[in-house]
């Protein structure tokens, strides 16, 4: 049996994000941008500032709520920060809880990222549009997904996970 | 200067211009107003050549800050050799071996390499340049990741045996980017040196040492930024009367005008900070003669557009010279030339992913503004740099080559300040240096650099710079060839592999954690514990006092090989830990 826990995201109700810059990297204008521009499409975004552990991340996501964790990353540690906090998430019962990525990441680190519990890696050339539309879509995935597992229908199974960029 | 009879019919003829020859060319493209833009005597009608632009090498040095480059250094000058330019391109990765091994094998390929007498120009890892151990948890994934892994002077003996003989201590010069742990490397430097039987005195270096600029962008700060400049003033006045030859610090605009702030925001950033740099010597009772020749200046970084970028560096010279000589009444022109080794790039921000063969273009430009602003024709990172951290050397290659192509064909660097005179570059450089007095003065108004950042006001103002500029981008306003115009089905999508592989050794950057671990644990081991926690109480119980230089301290915590993190937190324990503002 899945858990369905969590927040559902019901129509017109804002979408929660929390940006975070796990580990010691300070380059957040990415993460700012991100901040900036998804506040600006309506969704609610609590940026965490830089510095902060996947520990006090994954905090910070179950007492705020969110939809959706966005982490940011230039120093290279992404292969350890970011599935960490899938993993802490998912510790807590809130592996809903959208994991998506961005930063300087080597195309090579995506796929194994992906597999690790990180959604989609948006990285140079990203636009806010591009990401902002990726989350509600995903979302709206997720929801129908849940809806179908909790009406007892079959076909949850049968979404398949979504492809981005 | 021009005369009043020419400047009123140059107006007449302009407005005849507009009104005739210019009109019918609008009507005929139906065009409302003219898409470009042209310049006259019109534009600089104030301008007085020697007193706005002068002979390079003299007051106000908008040409250049020397009468000439000096002799050719040779085809090694872009990695350093007996010019100007003396470190090594920005190197460091893993562990101290790792980085020895490396500046070792680059010595071994010669002029080619690293020529003898050029100094490293270390690269750190985040948890040494954030005063935190390799065994530090917050440590975790960084070890060894953005430079090379540094937690006790073992680690410096170790990546300074690649320094020996012809390339001793005292015949280099050293680079580290290090800011808020800046005396802790420097005193290493030093205890180093002592071990050798090198005398301070004789150390050439520049560390970084910047911290301000590191609250607005790059976020490797440590402490609030009173303590923090407290730092910077015992480096200072530490070197000014023990070092002389150690240039202080290299006052850097290029991470905040990276992380988004415009041009003329970058120049008045950093000269705020630099002010805030010199006034902290001057209540320290330097004479400002005497320390201000030891400042450096990093990059400002860019953008493409050049010719704005070639009046910035025009600007910059101008505006530090005046800072100096009028402001704080230095009388030695050495302290009014604003020294940095680099003029105008187009920024690193500007090299994109997308079709990664276009930065070789982009690169060109980068070494004609270079040329062109008195630089060396230096074409930036590869253009396989925006793919990863680290590069090709087949990448460096073709930005060397470009950059000698530019000297050697083009001859781009035989004439200084080549634009000078120039009706649009003038009037392009007094903009941007009005336009960033303006910032100055409110950042003036405000108590200065350091009570702007305490405010937030420039970490906004960055924010708000990137974001506007990220907007620009996405509505198509700014376009980025290949990324945000020119794509489609039918562009084709210019990639390229690695033909020689990675200088950095993936195997061993993956094992850098580990064996650093290794390391620090059998320093800790075999050091004198009890020597250890001496060092540390007498360094925290100076801390508490503020007029109390901390570098003598540090030093002998180091030769007992406290690590970085012990002697940090003994600091933090002191000052306290900065707390970023919300966005």
């Amino acid at each position: 049996m899945v858990k369905v826990e969590g927040r559902k995201v019901a129509k017109g109700q804002r979408i929660r994000v929390l940006m975070a810059k796990p580990g010691l990297d300070g380059h957040d204008r990415g993460a700012k941008i991100m901040t900036l521009g998804l506040r600006d499409t309506g969704f609610e975004v609590i940026y965490t500032g830089i510095r902060q552990t996947p520990e006090k991340i994954a905090r910070a996501a179950i007492q705020e709520d969110v939809d959706v964790v966005g982490l940011s990353c230039l120093s290279g540690a992404h292969n350890y920060l970011f599935p960490r906090v899938v993993e802490l998430l998912k510790e807590n019962d809130r592996g809903d809880v959208l994991v998506i990525g961005g930063g300087l990441i080597p195309p090579e680190d995506v796929k194994p990222l992906k597999a690790r519990g990180i959604s989609a890696i948006f990285t140079y050339g990203a636009t806010i549009g591009e990401v902002s539309d990726y989350i509600k879509k995903e979302l709206r995935t997720r929801r129908t997904r849940r809806e179908q597992l909790h009406s007892g229908a079959k076909g949850g199974r049968g979404v398949s996970k979504r492809k981005a960029g | 200067m021009f005369r009043r009879e020419k400047l009123d019919e140059i107006e007449k003829r302009k407005k005849a211009w507009e009104e005739t020859t210019l009109k019918r060319s609008l009507e005929r493209f139906g065009l409302e107003k003219s898409p470009t833009s042209f310049c006259s005597p019109l534009d600089i009608k104030e301008h007085d050549f020697l007193g706005r632009v002068g002979f390079p090498g003299e007051y106000p040095f908008t040409a250049d800050v020397y009468p000439t480059p000096g002799p050719d250094t040779g085809p090694d000058f872009l990695s350093g050799g007996t010019g100007l330019v003396r470190a090594s391109n920005y190197t460091g990765f893993g562990t101290p071996e790792d980085t020895r091994d490396f500046y070792q094998y680059m010595k071994s390929l010669g002029r080619q390499g690293l020529a003898p007498g050029v100094g490293p120009n270390l690269a750190f890892d985040l948890p040494t340049q954030c005063g935190y151990d390799s065994d530090d948890p917050i440590a975790r994934g960084e070890v060894g990741k953005t430079g090379v892994a540094v937690d006790t002077l073992r680690d410096f003996e170790v990546i300074y045996e690649a320094f020996t003989g012809n390339s001793e201590l005292d015949r280099i010069a050293s680079n580290w980017t290090i800011n808020a742990p800046c005396n802790v490397i420097l005193s290493m430097y030093m205890a180093l040196a002592e071990k050798r039987g090198v005398p301070i005195e004789k150390l050439r270096g520049t560390p970084q040492n910047d911290i301000l600029k590191e609250f607005a962008a790059r976020g490797t700060y440590i402490f609030p930024p009173r303590p923090s400049i407290r730092m910077v003033r015992d480096s200072i006045t530490f070197c000014t009367r023990h070092l002389p030859n150690m240039n202080t610090i290299s006052i850097s605009g290029y991470h905040m005008r990276e992380a988004g702030a415009t041009g003329e925001q970058v120049l008045a950033f950093t000269f705020s900070d630099a002010m805030a740099y010199v006034q902290l010597g001057m209540d320290a009772g330097l004479d400002v003669d005497a320390f201000v020749p030891r400042f450096t200046f990093l990059t400002f970084s860019g953008s493409m557009e050049i010719l704005k970028e070639i009046a910035l560096q025009r600007a910059a010279r101008r505006m530090w010279a005046k800072i100096m000589r009028e402001r704080f009444r230095a009388k030695n022109p050495r302290s009014w030339i604003m020294r940095a080794a680099q003029r105008a790039t187009v920024g690193e921000y500007s090299k994109t992913r997308h079709r990664p063969l276009n930065n070789l273009t982009r690169a060109v430009l980068e070494g004609v503004a270079s040329a062109l602003s008195g630089g060396t024709g230096y074409t930036g990172y590869p253009y396989d740099e925006p793919l990863g951290l680290g590069h090709s050397l087949e990448g460096w290659q073709l930005n060397i080559d470009a950059a000698r192509i530019i000297r050697y064909e083009a001859r781009l660097c035989d004439v200084v300040d080549p634009l000078a005179g120039s009706y649009y570059i003038e009037a392009l450089t007094d903009e941007i240096e009005n336009k960033a007095w303006e910032i100055i003065d409110k950042i003036d108004a405000m108590g200065g650099a350091v009570a702007a950042i305490e405010s937030g006001y420039i970490q906004r103002e960055i924010a708000r710079s990137a974001y506007q500029h990220q907007r620009e981008v996405e509505k198509g306003e700014r376009v980025i060839v290949g990324v945000n115009r020119f794509v489609g089905e039918n562009e084709l999508d210019v990639t390229t592999t690695r033909l020689v592989p990675h200088p950095y050794d993936p195997v061993k950057r993956d094992m850098a954690e580990e064996r650093q671990l290794a390391n620090l644990k059998l320093v800790k081991v075999r050091r004198n514990g009890k020597a250890v926690l001496k060092t540390l109480k007498e360094l925290r119980e100076a801390a508490r006092k503020e007029d109390v230089n901390l570098i003598p301290y540090i030093f002998e915590a180091v030769k007992e090989y406290a690590t970085i993190g012990e002697i940090c937190n003994e600091l933090r324990g002191v000052f306290g830990e900065y707390e970023p503002f919300a966005l």
